[in-house]
């Protein structure tokens, strides 16, 4: 089985999941940001070799030219302006609410896969026979569980960033790239887009006006400043 | 269930004159949109001219519709094939949304006028085209990537609107609520992704001829399901509403909450209705939900102390009447009869509730914007000048209610027999219960504003169209149900 593994899709897969991992956990949010950039060109040449070269030119285009300044926008690093974001996110959630969310994307992870063993049944003999797919699996998974755990309104948006692209995936790796299939994909990355696009607005405005304790996504009622 | 939904084939081609009218019901509020972003209109009568196509094509298609029954549009854009129907259902849901989307069209001028002016006040006139074009798409969008591409420009363009007041609280509010839309959208894509793989159908009259129950099926239907519920304010995910309203302008909540939140449930219901026919579980769970969310949504609005968190929760409390319903729309071992007339009394439902929410909430702005107050408190002793806005909040409460002769108690009638019929006791008792509840929020908000005592404030004259455009959502919710043969005539044309 393992002879037949595509060293490069391997590689892709690997590539993926390193930089997944590290724009979902790093607290340092400009690095975080950089490795969204690297996870988009891997995000690219994973549709070339899925045999997608529009899809591919559009990931490229959208993910890491429109969406990544975006980012960089919030940050306030793009353009440069004296009143950046700080740097690092320290907030540490309480433990126990912690587990039960890392509980709930675990829980969702093994329905996924169950569900993934019906569509395609080749994966239950070797899992790793489609490398871009089981990382699909986990990228959504970890994604989901970051999105949950993390209060960091830029980290949330960048964990819906990761979790759309695994999303895309694992959409690509059931239904193959068919021309629904690359529609709903463009469809989604435009959105993704678009969201981010307006996430980065408000969360700069939210800075420059409530300081810091807006990062967290502040909920309670607070006075408002016309 | 497939006919209700208006998946059969056709038997007549469209008229010349439905493509025109459809074009125009699709394209215009865009054009209107982006015109009214350049030249941002200063009076009622401008808009109202400028609606006056739109309304048109809509009444077109009724027409069309009246006299050969359902249409149907097959096209293909780049290879990828998408499909439009008009059946009762759409059509019904269409003239809703042009007609309460003009009203709010028609309020907005009347508020700019009056509040502060806004750096991005120009920008509500695009999205509210866009809400409305895509809101149109919705209910004529016959396969998975359509529906998918309607619901997401839906849901940015109305957390576009909801954050155009620009107050903080409202900033919060809707970072939050385009968080959790997005999220909810990915689970929808997902589920769509599965049902791609397995059966390779997007089509929906085509996925309901190979769809089988399944783990696949399930999971598919589960994860399209959570989806839309987040998006839908379903209870147990209803949490992000109300902020979401406190601080938003009034034309847009009404929008809001009369349509935009019920595109989702419509969705919701015509997928399950292909992936879960006659389950058990499913329905039942929904059912159960919706009980709690009658009577949380109805505590909540109870014991609120804005007016605006009042109306906001009781759209919670009544979009459990809706989900209240579902084991009777999709579940096994439920008679002709019943289904016949819990499909009649859901619609009904709806629309009333979509009018006399609008209504409610452009009463409740005229009051607030009047006065200045938006707590309950604030708001006491507001009958001595403003008793029009008053009444229309009256008369939208007594859809909400249910007291006859409205669309509530029409809706809420035939809903009960049809629970009766199917010896759904549970559903009857929450039903009840909710009636209740409605009728506590709503005489506690009237014991407030009928206070004698209470100290004057200073008025703000507001113009008087404002009034009368909330009074006319409210009075149609109330004739709705004096009239309520005409649009379930409409639901059966689709049978034939």
């Amino acid at each position: 089985m393992i002879a037949s593994l595509d060293v490069i899709e391997v590689l892709l897969a690997l590539c993926l999941m390193t930089t997944a991992l590290l724009c979902l956990f790093d607290r340092h949010l400009v690095r975080a940001c950089c490795c969204f950039g690297v996870f988009t060109l891997s995000m690219a040449l994973a549709w070339l070799t899925l045999g997608a070269p529009w899809l591919a030119i559009a990931e490229a285009i959208i993910g890491a030219l429109l969406t990544v300044p975006c980012f960089f926008y919030a940050l306030g690093i793009f353009p440069a302006s004296s009143s950046a974001l700080p740097r690092y996110d320290h907030f540490k959630e309480p433990l126990t609410r912690g587990m039960t969310r890392t509980l709930l994307a675990l829980a969702w992870c093994v329905m996924v896969g169950t569900v993934i063993r019906f569509v395609l049944p080749a994966m239950v003999y070797s899992p790793l026979e489609h490398p871009l797919l089981f990382v699909g699996v986990v990228i959504v998974a970890t994604a989901m569980g970051a999105f949950a755990w993390h209060r960091h309104l830029l980290r949330r948006l960048l964990a819906f960033n990761v979790m759309g692209s695994g999303v895309f995936l694992l959409l690509a790796g059931m239904a193959g790239t068919s021309v629904q299939g690359q529609a709903l994909i463009t469809i989604g990355l435009v959105v993704a887009w678009l969201g981010s696009l307006l996430s980065a607005l408000l969360i700069r405005t939210l800075y420059l006006r409530e300081g810091p304790a807006a990062l967290l996504g502040a909920s309670e009622p607070q006075e408002s400043k016309q | 269930m497939m006919w209700r939904f208006g998946l059969a084939d056709s038997t007549f081609e469209p008229l010349l004159t439905s493509h025109w009218a459809l074009a125009i019901a699709l394209c215009l509020p865009l054009v209107l949109g982006g015109l009214a972003a350049v030249w941002p209109p200063k009076r009622m009568w401008v808009v109202a001219l400028a609606c006056a196509p739109l309304l048109t094509s809509g009444l077109l298609l009724l027409v069309d519709f009246t006299q050969i029954g359902l249409l149907r549009w097959q096209g293909e854009v780049l290879g990828v094939s998408i499909g439009l129907r008009l059946n009762g259902v759409s059509i019904l849901l269409l003239l809703l949304t042009q007609w309460l989307g003009a009203a709010s069209a028609l309020y907005t001028p009347g508020l700019l006028n009056v509040s502060p002016p806004e750096r991005l006040a120009r920008w509500l006139w695009p999205l509210m085209g866009v809400v409305v074009s895509a809101l149109s798409l919705v209910w004529l969008a016959t396969d998975l990537i359509t529906l998918y591409l309607a619901l997401e420009l839906m849901g940015l363009a109305a957390v576009g609107m909801l954050l155009l007041s620009g107050k903080t609280p409202a900033l919060f509010a809707s970072m939050r609520y385009l968080l959790l839309t997005l999220v909810g959208s990915l689970a929808y894509l997902l589920g769509v992704a599965l049902l791609l793989g397995y059966w390779g159908q997007v089509d929906l009259a085509g996925l309901a001829q190979v769809v089988e129950p399944g783990p696949v099926t399930w999971v598919a239907a589960a994860l399209i399901g959570g989806g839309l519920a987040l998006k839908a304010a379903l209870f147990p995910l209803h949490a992000w509403l109300s902020p979401v309203h406190a601080s938003a302008w009034t034309p847009v909540s009404a929008l809001h909450a009369g349509l935009v939140v019920k595109a989702s449930l419509f969705v919701l219901l015509q997928l399950w209705s292909i992936l879960l026919p006659d389950t058990f579980w499913a329905p039942r769970l929904v059912a159960w939900m919706g009980m709690l969310a009658i009577i949380w949504g109805g505590l909540i609005a109870w014991r609120a102390e804005s007016l605006k968190t009042l109306v906001a929760s009781s759209t919670v409390a009544q979009l459990g009447y809706l989900m209240v319903v579902f084991p009777l729309l999709l579940g096994p071992n439920v008679g002709p009869l019943a289904k016949a007339l819990a499909w009649e009394g859901f619609w009904l439902q709806l629309m009333g509730h979509a009018l006399a929410k609008a209504a409610m909430f452009l009463a409740a702005g005229n009051l607030i914007l009047a006065t200045g107050e938006t707590t309950l408190k604030g708001l006491a002793g507001c009958s001595r000048k403003l008793p029009l806005s008053l009444l229309v909040f009256g008369i939208a409460s007594v859809t909400l209610m249910g007291l006859p002769p409205s669309a509530g108690f029409t809706a809420k009638w035939l809903l009960l027999q049809a629970m009766v019929i199917s010896q759904q006791w549970w559903a009857v008792a929450a039903l009840l219960i909710g009636t209740l509840l409605t009728a506590a929020y709503v005489f506690r908000f009237f014991r407030y504003s009928f206070m004698e005592t209470a100290p004057r404030h200073h008025y703000q004259p507001l113009s008087p169209g404002m009034d009368i455009i909330a009074l006319c959502l409210a009075l149609a919710a109330f004739v709705l149900g004096l009239l309520a043969h005409f649009p379930l005539e409409l639901l059966h044309g689709g049978s034939l």
